[in-house]
């Protein structure tokens, strides 16, 4: 009788939580491209098999397996998707600004599936973002890694399941004004941010010693230790030290970095990726001897005081002092042209094609710790790819097909004038703007309300 | 001898004390007492339950107990008799969640050592120890429009934040009455954050929820820890603790609030990861998890309501591109799946009742109807209003349906239910019968033909009337223009401008004047948005009596006077 029910649900379109835990994989073809493999150079005119959700074959004159469909992509270059290690599309909330830290917070609780800005990120090429809490907090919430699949109602299919955990650190100027000047408490000054990661880890390590000591006690007769106080922020700064975390750490100025260099080496955190990182060409040798690189923007800066010291050069310095290197967004309007601000890298340091193209592939991968997964096409790999018109590095470069897990997400050819998941029946239909929420999906979205209610600053700046 | 006097006096204390309380009955200064308790509906067209065919019989209730439902009853001598013949009887209507006669309790002063980051939970919306009783008022004018709908029972949710308390199950009897039925029926919870302090965002309530969860699960091994071996330090549990420690241990739902698809999801994925029992309400958009909802056996309770066709009526016809229609397409489209949502329930084998929460109680037979000419059965619709909510509260041995032993919770109606022209003539909650007067349809000319009325009606409406209402945000008050041009009815109102200082203005639409009962609507923007108004009140002479009803915010009372008739037309 169930069964029954559940086939006619399916029938009317109902069975969606049926299949909720299985995300869909695809297989295809993909026939006569200039094949970029970034870590395996280029292939002309070859063939890649991609078959359920995995990259099977590549080579020349592959035949489809019967079922698979083949896409013609002569004339044409397939590139990995690309990937954004700094995003906040797909998120209902960005900044849980109201404490100094807060490494409860899970991005992964506020993951909106149907945010439209996915759907561009994947028009613009990009298979895989990092979701990430903003910037209000010295330790802010732990990210999210999504995968791109656009149609799925269910935040679960767009979470990239087997992604390693990741966690948002912000220095300088951003918390500084939320916490000290906004609302009186520590850190006010770049002396108290540090201080607030140390004590952090420091009450992290009485915390995990306060549970050993307990699980240890709780088992014996007559037992008279209690239990602690439970702590997600805690124990979460606790996995940090454990190695079971990856920090992201907002970042400008090359002594705040300096000094986050200094406070991982005392508690012997060797996870870390700096983010923004602006001031990173001044400590290249160090960010590449401790740390896990710097992901950047191409050329943007100037937009408050601790960014006045930049240039377009940084990426390629960063790159030649051997520090792994990444080009992000931060921004719904950039992470749909990300393969463009990555071509700035040769015209601001002379960077080769693949290492051009590594800035939003393989090495952002890297930085999330999915590099075994996806950013190259390699055999064995999700078959995350985008069929580009024109070489990606080229001004003319418009990507035509997006595929996420072998699937076709995007396709230039079946864009639609509105392709929202969603309308609410109670929507009024307005003009469209062209430059409507500007301010959505910004390092410092939600932080405004909280400013408000203490009369605090009210700057502008959002990074 | 003395014993023999010990006995005479007690008796005499006893016989006194007897007769003062009859004086006071008998000089009952009010007027108002019942002259009996016991009350025979006699062949009455009765459904005991949803799916009842309907059979004559006589209901007999007695001190609020259904004493019997049958064709043969012996009815006593003190039974006052409504004679059923042409009417139709169902079992009173249950609310699964309401906020009816519920006022939000004052904000808690801030302490001078506040910190923002770390708030003391009162103040950060953190009440679960509040029970909804301790707010709730039987005598507000919304427990009178939900009854006038048909509503006898509420389980009343306390407002205020994330955890705003315990709900309480009322029966919506007398109001002087103890009408409480079960109190700690459920924990309250919302996905709503505390401004300018932690928890602040979505993100924020989610995460302090299970820290709350499992430090009060620490706190009640603490407990078990201290009550087994000596020398255990003192557990010291917070207030908030001790109110969630039935919900930890699985004695208590939590009524988590959810009203989109995105909240359904994220109310079901904390429950499956802390293990609690939780009840969903305030459904509004669900078509998507309703598989969801089915495997993970969540009960829910849908709003009493439908989207606001405002958008659909805002569509043009002519004059747009192409981009807005197809736009215009897909928010049609959107509308006529919201409202087929319930019947969707229904096939997919789910049992659902109703929440009257945001909702508007003169709407409730336009409501259901509309669910039913979109799939839903009439069957279905009776049950969510009486046997599911019963079930999803646990009172289906007191309540839900006619029969002998339950609650005299029942309507009674001039026509079977979900007619349009049905309404209801009585309805007895708790064994109190309340009378509403039955409107004869007037006929559609009234409403629609531009021809002045042959006979002037004896109600004076146009002129200008003079309101006040009362509202949670104050007295409020201004001028209704009531003007008939062409036989329409129309005008202009002017109410306090909620965006600012001073008087605003809005012209009267859909005014139609049905017996006594003048009813219109207005269109009032704040910030940014546009709500529609209903006010419909009773015409006595010179004055007005009524409700203000604002959507998602309730209904109020306003009285009007008219201050200068006018007579032209």
């Amino acid at each position: 009788m169930k069964k029954h029910i559940y086939l006619i649900a399916a029938f009317l379109g109902l069975g969606v939580g049926i299949s909720q835990a299985q995300v869909q994989k695809g297989s295809v073809l993909i026939k006569n491209a200039t094949v970029l493999t970034v870590t395996k150079g280029n292939l002309e005119s070859s063939d890649v098999l991609v078959q359920n959700g995995i990259i099977t074959q590549l080579g020349k004159n592959l035949t489809a397996p019967a079922g698979v469909n083949t896409i013609d992509a002569t004339g044409k270059y397939l590139m990995p998707g690309i990937i954004d290690a700094h995003s906040h599309v797909g998120l209902d909330v960005v900044n849980e600004g109201s404490a100094p830290i807060t490494s409860e917070i899970r991005m992964k609780d506020v993951v909106n599936p149907t945010e439209i800005g996915i759907y561009r990120a994947l028009a613009g090429g990009v298979t895989v973002s990092h979701a990430m809490h903003g910037s209000a907090n010295v330790v802010g919430g732990q990210n999210a890694t999504l995968k791109h699949r656009w149609g799925s109602m269910d935040p679960a299919d767009v979470i990239m399941q087997d992604a390693p955990r990741t966690i948002k650190f912000a220095l300088g100027e951003n918390p500084t004004r939320v916490h000290g000047r906004g609302n009186g408490i520590q850190p006010r000054s770049r002396m108290g941010v540090e201080a607030v990661i140390r004590n952090g880890f420091n009450e992290a390590i009485q915390y995990k010693k306060a549970w050993e000591k307990y699980n240890l006690a709780k088992v014996q007769k007559g037992n008279t230790t209690t239990p602690p106080a439970y702590s997600e922020r805690l124990q979460t700064l606790a996995d940090i030290l454990d190695g079971k975390i990856i920090i992201h750490c907002h970042s400008y100025r090359a002594d705040e970095i300096y000094m986050l260099i200094n406070v991982i080496k005392d508690f012997n955190i060797k996870k870390v990726v700096f983010q923004h990182t602006n001031e990173g060409f001044k400590v290249a040798p160090e960010i590449a001897e401790y740390t896990m690189g710097a992901s950047v923007f191409a050329d943007w800066w100037a937009y408050k005081m601790e960014v006045y010291y930049s240039t377009a050069f940084n990426a390629a310095i960063l790159q030649k002092n051997g520090a792994l290197t990444s080009i992000n967004s931060d921004s719904a309007e950039l992470i749909r042209h990300l393969y463009h601000e990555a071509a700035k890298t040769q015209r601001y340091g002379g960077l080769t094609d693949e290492e051009a193209l590594a800035m939003i592939t393989i090495n952002p991968a890297k930085q999330l710790g999915i590099e075994d997964k996806v950013g190259s096409i390699e055999v064995g790999k999700q078959a995350d790819l985008v069929i580009f018109e024109g070489h990606p590095l080229s001004s003319y470069a418009v990507p035509q097909m997006t595929f996420v897990d072998g699937v076709k997400y995007f396709d230039i050819k079946k864009d639609n004038n509105d392709q929202r998941q969603w309308v609410a029946a109670t929507e009024m239909v307005e003009p469209i703007f062209l430059r409507a929420n500007e301010e959505a999906n910004r390092c410092m979205q939600d932080v405004d309300a909280y400013f408000e209610a203490f009369q605090g600053a009210f700057l502008k700046e959002k990074h | 001898m003395n014993k023999q006097f010990l006995k005479a006096g007690m008796l005499g204390l006893l016989v006194a004390g007897w007769l003062s309380q009859a004086a006071v009955a008998q000089s009952d200064p009010t007027g108002k007492r019942r002259v009996t308790s016991t009350y025979a509906i006699t062949n009455a067209t009765v459904f005991k339950a949803p799916g009842d065919p309907g059979s004559k019989a006589t209901i007999l209730i007695k001190d609020g107990v259904i004493l019997g439902v049958g064709s043969s009853l012996a009815l006593p001598k003190e039974a006052k008799i409504i004679a059923g013949d042409s009417l139709y009887v169902y079992p009173g209507f249950i609310d699964g969640a309401g906020n009816m006669g519920i006022t939000k309790p004052k904000d808690v002063e801030r302490p001078k050592d506040f910190v923002s980051s770390n708030p003391p939970d009162e103040i950060a919306g953190i009440t679960p120890w509040r029970i909804a009783t301790d707010s709730y008022s039987g005598a507000s004018t919304q427990v009178d429009e939900w009854r006038k709908a048909g509503f006898t029972i509420s389980q009343v949710v306390p407002d205020g934040g994330m955890l705003p308390g315990k709900t309480s199950l009322m029966v919506l009897g007398e109001a002087k009455n103890n009408n409480l039925l079960r109190n700690n029926v459920a924990m309250a919870a919302n996905f709503r954050s505390s401004r300018g302090m932690y928890p602040a965002t979505l993100a924020g309530v989610m995460a302090k929820f299970r820290d709350l969860y499992q430090n009060t699960s620490l706190t009640l091994d603490h407990e078990k820890l201290y009550a087994s071996n000596a020398g255990v330090k003192r557990p010291q549990a917070s207030p908030s603790q001790v109110a969630l420690s039935p919900v930890v241990q699985k004695q208590m739902p939590v009524l988590f609030t959810a009203a989109t698809e995105l909240e359904i999801r994220r109310a079901i994925s904390l429950q499956k990861e802390l293990g609690f029992k939780l009840v969903l309400t305030g459904l509004e958009t669900y078509e998507s998890v309703i598989g969801l909802i089915k495997s993970s056996g969540t009960p829910i309770l849908i709003k009493l309501q439908v989207p606001d066709d405002k958008s659909i009526k805002s569509q043009k016809a002519d004059g747009v591109t192409e981009a807005t229609k197809a736009q215009y397409a897909r928010v049609k489209e959107s509308y006529d799946k919201a409202l087929k949502q319930a019947a969707q329930l229904e096939q997919a084998g789910i049992m659902f009742a109703f929440s009257t929460t945001d909702g508007k109680a003169a709407d409730v037979q336009k409501t259901l109807k509309t669910l039913i000419d979109n799939g839903l059965s009439k069957k279905a619709a009776l049950a969510a209003l009486t046997t599911n909510p019963a079930s999803i509260l646990g009172i289906s041995g007191m309540a839900g349906t006619l029969e002998k032993g339950k609650l005299a919770n029942l309507i009674v109606t001039t026509d079977t239910l979900f007619k349009e022209e049905t309404q209801i003539k009585h309805v007895i909650a708790d064994g109190y019968v309340f009378d509403y007067e039955i409107k004869k349809k007037t006929t559609k000319a009234e409403n629609t033909s531009a021809k002045p009325e042959a006979a002037p009606n004896a109600i004076t409406v146009e002129g200008v009337w003079e309101y006040t209402s009362e509202t949670p945000a104050g007295s409020s008050g201004g001028e209704i223009v009531i003007k008939r041009e062409n036989g329409v009815l129309g005008g202009t109102i002017t109410y306090d401008d909620p965006t600012g200082s001073g008087k605003a203005s809005a012209t009267i639409k859909n005014a139609s004047l049905t017996g006594k009962t003048l009813s219109f609507e207005f269109d009032v923007a704040a910030g940014g948005m546009s709500l529609t108004v209903t006010i419909s009140g009773e015409i006595n002479g010179k004055t007005m009596d009524g409700s203000l009803s604002v959507p998602q915010m309730g209904s109020f009372p306003v009285k009007a006077t008219l201050s200068s008739p006018s007579q032209s037309n």
